[in-house]
């Protein structure tokens, strides 16, 4: 079971969240959304192609640009409140460690809280709970916010990702979020290098069965850049192949760039599955 | 009696396979394997090896930790696993087929000077030929897009270590500042402070740094000191 901003979402309803970067800096858009004007362009773009949740992040993943609450704050809130005012049913997410951020954007309308830091804040379920929102929960093998990896290793990688994201998703319930609201997600390439994230997505069904929801954060990412030896703008066919993998695999949530070709993937998975229809089918039946 | 020693590096990509269908450290294994012969050309009796790892200790395990940091090999247990940097030494000694008396310690990142001191000193009053091959790195925070934060600092230390490496400047290598070392994620600065204590009454002769580059934002170092004892 899943639940966000209210509505249940049911075993096998794959859901797209959009990735919509409210910095200078980020490794894909390279601040193409910054400035407001472009920001809501791309919300109302990715609402049109098919995307369920808009995930809305003021602070790049990787290191660069210092920027503190306040900063992240002034990036965020007022642009969070916009797009509730513009679409009410929209599910809202908003990417950050830090609680105090948590708590404005939630006032804000925000309806979900990406902690891609692993609970680096403890204080952010906290704040999930005040709000009933719902909370992602990260495995990043203890890193601090926006470090790089650095020869991480683990005797068993999914193992860890799985022990570390249910133990924070059952903190979180214990604090007071709903179990329907508390998300896992392995992180790829988060504390991990490309064999890592590979495994975690050969080996995903491992964390479905734990039979919290999964999010999955593939898109361009280099673990897919240095599979296939290609740069950032070149790894879309590569992020749909390990989309289709965890599909396969049952994750729920995908936090993507490219939301039409990821939802065309995820409904050819779905049909493939036996959980969706085909769109129309004569062919054969006439 | 230490009759030669040398530095490598040991990144995870020393360890077979982890670098996939392309060898990217190809120039960097052939000069660390370079050193390792140049040590095992001396004929040692026992040839000591001392690696940076997070605790200090003897390691009595014999089984790479290859599949931790990836790959798709057999697991090995924890318990039977070396440190990744004694594990990168066991893998340039077979590539170079020694097959000689090889004893392993590791020494923590943030070992104190005493600490170095006493272990460098009792590797230096060993009475059977000894060469001592030392594991450790320079700076991670040599680039924007390494492991480390891009720290400009990083250049002058790492410069630091290569003239003494160059110079076979003991003293210069044991005056490393620590606290200074892990803001920059220098991961050797223990290993050569153990190299500098265990030589401080041999003289290194025609030392030579074999290599000397940061390839992946990480600056990595090979050194051969030949050795006559004071």
């Amino acid at each position: 079971m899943l639940r966000l901003r209210g509505r249940h979402y049911e075993a096998g309803q794959a859901l797209v969240m959009a990735i919509v970067n409210r910095t200078r800096d980020s490794f894909y858009d390279r601040g193409a959304t910054w400035d407001d004007a472009p920001a809501f362009e791309r919300v109302r773009r990715v609402v049109a192609e098919g995307a369920d949740i808009v995930d809305i992040g003021g602070v790049k993943a990787g290191p660069g640009e210092q920027v503190d609450a306040e900063e992240e704050k002034r990036r965020v809130v007022d642009f969070v409140a916009a797009v509730r005012a513009e679409f009410p049913d929209l599910v809202i997410s908003v990417d950050t460690w830090r609680a105090s951020v948590g708590r404005a954007v939630c006032e804000a309308g925000a309806d979900l809280l990406n902690d891609a830091w692993g609970g680096y804040d403890p204080e952010l379920a906290e704040v999930a709970a005040e709000f009933d929102a719902a909370l992602v929960c990260t495995h990043t093998g203890g890193l601090a916010p926006r470090t790089p990896p650095y020869r991480p290793h683990y005797q068993d990688v999914v193992r860890e990702a799985i022990e570390a994201t249910v133990a924070q998703a059952e903190r979180a319930v214990s604090l007071g979020v709903d179990p329907a609201s508390a998300i896992i997600d392995p992180a790829h390439d988060f504390g991990k290098n490309t064999w890592h994230s590979l495994e975690l997505t050969r080996r995903l069904d491992e964390m479905t069965a734990t039979g919290w929801p999964v999010l999955v954060s593939l898109s361009n990412k280099d673990f897919v850049g240095e599979t296939l030896d290609l740069p950032v703008g070149e790894r879309l066919t590569g992020t749909l192949a390990a989309t289709a993998v965890c599909a396969w695999h049952g994750a729920r949530v995908y936090r993507v760039h490219e939301v039409a070709q990821t939802r065309q993937v995820l409904d050819m998975v779905a049909s493939i599955r036996g959980v969706r229809p085909p769109a129309r089918v004569v062919r054969g039946l006439e | 009696m230490i009759v030669a020693s040398a530095l490598c590096p040991h990144p995870p990509l020393l360890l077979p396979g982890l670098s996939g269908g392309q060898d990217v450290a190809a120039d960097l294994r052939k000069e660390c394997e370079a050193a390792v012969a140049a040590l095992a050309a001396t004929e040692p009796d026992t040839l000591v090896v001392v690696g940076g790892h997070g605790a200090s200790g003897r390691y009595t395990g014999d089984l790479s930790p290859v599949r931790e940091f990836g790959g798709t090999g057999q697991r090995v247990p924890r318990e039977r696993a070396l440190p990744l940097s004694l594990a990168v030494a066991r893998r340039l000694l077979d590539a170079v087929g020694y097959r000689g008396r090889v004893e392993t310690a590791a020494v923590a990142w943030d070992a104190s000077d005493a600490e170095l001191g006493a272990l460098g000193r009792s590797i230096a009053g060993r009475p059977d030929r000894v060469a001592l091959l030392v594991l450790g790195e320079g700076s991670a925070r040599r680039a924007a897009t390494g492991p480390g934060e891009l720290d400009e600092r990083a250049f002058g230390f790492d410069e630091r270590i290569h003239r003494c490496l160059a110079g076979g400047d003991r003293e210069g290598l044991a005056r490393l500042d620590p606290a200074l070392a892990a803001d920059l994620m220098v991961s050797g600065r223990a290993a050569l402070g153990v190299l500098a204590h265990a030589l401080a009454d041999t003289v290194p002769v025609d030392p030579r740094v074999l290599y000397a580059d940061d390839p992946f934002g990480v600056m990595y170092f090979v050194a051969v000191w030949p050795c006559v004892s004071c």
